[in-house]
């Protein structure tokens, strides 16, 4: 069960972190270059999380 | 005493036939990408363009009479940019349509394959005898399946990345569109300039990612091993690393730095 939830989470993060780089070049676009640098910043992090949930989910696994 | 004198023959007769694929593979790519865009654009009249057009031709001369792999594999493919940069027109998107775009991607494909097998493939010689071992009727080891596995994944990526990254910069009309914007008069030398910053950045793709994959391989795997190793150990545990409470912090701190901004902007 717990794998589940960490797989379900760390593909949501991961997923997620899709958004922040979205985000990032509509600033970039907007020439907003500190806010871009701030949500690129987050997208990196949430895709980090994401990948250590996903590490966990592995662990699980075995 | 026959065997002795069978195996330089069977040496030479592989040597001969390698010659004969890289030299014949080499003329196809030369002609299709070198000659008969340079008669279709008429970059032919100058001698130094002539003298352009034959550089590749001599330095594949020159890769076959050295057997010379490198000359062979990447002095011969740079040397047919030369003619390239003395008259951009000839990489056009005019001159290459999308089927001739194909059957010259083919030649150059089987150039590439060609010299890079034959010239090190050799037949052996045949054995005296054949003892077959016991584990010989097993499927090979899931480590071997996995690691063909990544080998063919590698090949049809190396086939399919500089392939579609060319296409695209030559064949997509909004890329098009926007360096005959950017740029008027000189869509041809811009284009061929985006079609050589493609095969740099595979270059550098594959430098760093695919040779990246296949270095633990080529030494056994046993760095690869010791560290996978390590992770399992520390995923073990089941808590997570010191970096996802950083990731956490690093994103909260970065949220609420937004926020500031927004704020003190409003």
């Amino acid at each position: 069960m717990r794998r589940y939830f960490f797989e379900i989470l760390a593909v949501a993060l991961i997923g997620g972190s899709l958004f922040f780089f979205k985000e990032t070049l509509d600033y970039l676009a907007r020439r907003d270059y500190v806010a871009a640098l701030l949500v690129m910043v987050i997208g990196i992090a949430v895709i980090s999380v994401g990948k250590e949930l996903a590490r966990l989910a592995l662990v699980q696994r075995d | 005493m026959s065997e002795t004198l069978a195996r330089p023959t069977t040496e030479r007769r592989w040597r001969t036939f390698a010659d004969v694929v890289a030299f014949t593979l080499g003329i196809n790519v030369w002609v299709s990408i070198i000659i008969l865009p340079a008669i279709f654009v008429g970059a032919l009249n100058a001698t130094s363009q002539i003298a352009g057009a034959c550089l590749p031709f001599a330095v594949l001369l020159l890769g076959l009479a050295r057997r010379s792999e490198a000359i062979l594999l990447g002095l011969f493919p740079a040397a047919l940019l030369v003619p390239i940069a003395l008259a951009p027109a000839m990489a056009s998107s005019h001159v290459y349509g999308p089927i001739r775009f194909t059957l010259v991607a083919i030649g150059v494909v089987a150039y590439l394959f060609g010299v890079a097998f034959f010239t090190t493939f050799h037949e052996p010689p045949k054995p005296r005898s054949i003892r077959p071992l016991s584990s010989a009727h097993a499927d090979p080891a899931e480590r071997w399946q996995r690691r063909e596995r990544v080998y063919w994944m590698l090949f049809a990526m190396s086939l399919v990345v500089p392939t579609t990254l060319i296409a695209w910069v030559n064949f997509d009309t909004s890329i098009a569109a926007y360096l005959g914007e950017m740029y008027p008069g000189r869509v041809a030398l811009m284009t061929t300039a985006l079609t050589v910053g493609a095969i740099a950045l595979w270059l550098g793709i594959y430098l760093y990612a695919f040779l990246g994959v296949l270095r633990p391989h080529r030494t056994g795997d046993r760095d690869l091993v010791v560290t996978l190793a390590q992770a399992r150990a520390d995923a073990k545990s089941g808590k997570p690393r010191a970096r996802f409470y950083l990731a956490v912090a690093l994103a909260l701190a970065a949220m609420a730095m937004l926020v500031l901004l927004r704020h003190a902007k409003g």
